[in-house]
């Protein structure tokens, strides 16, 4: 844990552009993101996941966001990641069918299905990774709960307070680099005074836990004081929660976005009955 | 126990006022009382021909008398600057197009358009300050309640926020109430109200406030420091006016009496005596 912490947050870093897929309407994004996540999680053929992961690194260059810094969390998290796909290369080692047996020895069996399994895996996690970052990294936050808060709009005719959400969401964003600031503040009072934060290392859970917690109460007790001032400036300033407002944010939704969704949409689909398909036929034409 | 008790208050149209008082007076409870985000439990409170007490009045109330409050992070709604000034009239109901007018409109009055596209945290506490005062200009008050809106900035910040509220008082007619701990503030206003244990102790313009200073010192209540040295200056020369608010003021009357100074200098020795402030001396002794 470092003193900078409102630098390390990841939510919300929005990298400005003016590409295509930055100028996307936001509700289009959503529904995009919504049709590959879809997509990529619940294939279970090796052929599509890796015209998926294709599709991401298009998608990716396309928006000229540099791969390494949408990969760092992943290469930060590579030793993990690779002790759990190694963990159930081992586990699935024993599953039936075993597809070919590369190597047993004792209770240790290595076989070319379980390989594949974890190279399925290890693709699907990249394209997850670059999936579920491109939409915050290319458009501006608010404009993300504009649009969410738009999509959301049908469900406020069967009882949902959409819009109540999107205030929540929209306070909660505003709040994130105040308490940021605000924790590493109180992180310095704490090792102005001695406290050690700073210098453990997550090695020591107990110890952590011992010391975040004179840390987490003032943050607490800050934020409810923060959340009853909000509530009373806001009152003052005429809110009534829903109906009758205005929006100064409006968003248009272009042609073009309308062609994105469904194009995507039937792209996902005919990736999900067609790849295979696809690859057996030309495997039987060179065979 | 009341935290207000007694208050017969009448603010006018288009004056300045500012609330003086220790912690604890009354000051904010009363300002709350303002735009009926308090109700009094007995007595009312009357906005223009509106009762507080009135719910479907509220929202008139409320945007009529518009209030800033002291910690600008926890007023600031939106993420973007333009968003938040637009928050109130969005409130209102507003059409779009009347709304945008306003959001520049607003944002051209604390001078700060030129930072309508960027995220409140990047912005000085003065600078957040002004975007708050604008947000609440977007409704197009009557009035302008600050709480304490100063008291977290910096000089610097706490003189442009004064300025503009000073400005939006004289250009647009808005009446300001200003509660404060800055002696400074009170100076400029067209009356100043002292309040303790929650009922008003004293009512009226600045200069005659601030001449009972013995009775401020009984609310631990500092005088401005030009005040003070005024007064301690008409205790050693009585004809020295000791009524005096500005450092202008001061240096015009000082200038005066620096002439006729010359004349009597010719006439008789100067004992150093006569320029020390018998406050000074007592002030350092203890
Ligand atoms: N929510 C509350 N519940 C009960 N008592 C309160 C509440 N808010 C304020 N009081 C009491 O009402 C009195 C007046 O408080 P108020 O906040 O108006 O003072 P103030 O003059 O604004 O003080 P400060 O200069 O500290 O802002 C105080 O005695 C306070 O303890
Ligand atoms: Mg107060």
């Amino acid at each position: 844990m470092s003193f900078e912490l409102s630098r390390n947050i990841i939510i919300g870093q929005y990298i400005p552009g003016n590409t295509f897929v930055h100028r996307l309407d936001p509700r289009a994004k959503i529904l995009v993101t919504l049709f590959l996540l879809f997509g990529i999680s619940f294939t279970r053929s090796l052929i599509v996941s890796f015209v998926y992961l294709a599709t991401m690194l298009v998608i990716v260059w396309s928006a000229r966001v540099p791969l390494g810094f949408v990969l760092r969390p992943f290469v930060r998290g590579l030793p993990l990641i690779l002790f759990f796909l190694g963990f159930s290369v081992l586990w699935l080692g024993w599953q039936e069918p075993a597809g070919i047996v590369f190597f047993q020895w004792g209770w240790i069996r290595i076989t070319s299905n379980a390989l594949l399994m974890a190279v399925l895996s290890l693709t699907r996690l990249i394209s997850l990774l670059l999936l579920i970052s491109l939409p915050t990294l290319t458009t501006p936050i608010t404009q993300l709960t504009y649009g969410m808060e738009s999509l959301l709009t049908p469900l406020g005719y069967v009882g949902l307070p959409v819009h109540d959400i999107a205030m929540i969401a929209t306070i909660s964003l505003r709040f994130v680099p105040i308490l940021a600031e605000e924790m590493e503040r109180v992180i310095k009072a704490q090792a102005s005074r001695g406290g050690e934060i700073g210098a453990l290392s997550w090695r020591e859970p107990m110890q952590i836990g011992k010391a975040m917690l004179p840390l987490v109460v003032p943050l607490f007790v800050n934020a409810f004081r923060r959340a009853e001032e909000m509530a009373v400036a806001m009152e003052a300033r005429c809110y009534v929660s829903g109906a009758g407002r205005t929006r100064f944010v409006q968003l248009h939704a272009h042609l073009i976005d309308y062609v994105v969704v469904v194009g995507m949409l039937c792209y996902v689909i005919a990736v999900w009955y067609g790849a295979d398909l696809a690859f057996n036929a030309v495997l039987a034409r060179f065979a | 126990m009341h935290a207000l008790a007694g208050v017969n208050l009448t603010i006018e149209r288009g004056e300045y006022v500012v609330i003086l008082g220790h912690n604890g007076s009354g000051k904010s409870t009363l300002a709350q009382h303002l735009n009926t985000l308090l109700w009094p439990t007995q007595g009312a409170v009357w906005g223009k021909e509106w009762n507080t007490r009135d719910v479907k009045r509220t929202l008139d109330i409320r945007r009529t008398v518009g209030m800033v409050f002291q910690h600008p992070d926890n007023q600031i709604v939106a993420t973007v600057v333009e968003e938040d000034v637009a928050f109130g009239p969005e409130n209102l109901g507003i059409p779009r197009e009347e709304l945008l007018r306003r959001v520049d409109w607003s944002l051209e009055q604390v001078e700060m358009q030129a930072y309508r596209t960027r995220a409140p945290h990047q912005l000085s506490g003065g600078q957040k300050q002004r975007i708050c005062i604008a947000g609440v200009l977007a409704m197009q008050p009557e009035v302008l309640v600050l709480d304490e809106s100063t008291a977290m900035l910096d000089p610097q910040g706490r003189n442009e926020v004064l300025a503009i509220a000073h400005r939006l008082n004289r250009e647009q007619g808005v009446t300001v109430v200003a509660v404060t701990h800055f002696m400074r503030e009170a100076v400029d206003a067209d009356r100043l109200i002292v309040m303790s244990e929650g009922r008003i102790v004293m009512d009226g313009p600045p200069r005659a406030i601030f001449q009972e200073r013995e009775q401020l010192r009984q609310l631990h209540l500092d005088v401005p420091h030009v005040s003070a040295l005024a007064a301690e200056l008409h205790a050693r020369f009585p004809g020295f006016p000791g009524n005096l608010l500005t450092v202008g003021e001061i240096v015009k009357e000082v200038k005066k009496w620096g002439a006729q100074y010359e004349v009597r200098n010719t006439q008789h020795e100067i004992r150093d005596t006569d320029f020390a402030a018998p406050d000074a001396t007592r002030n350092t002794n203890h």
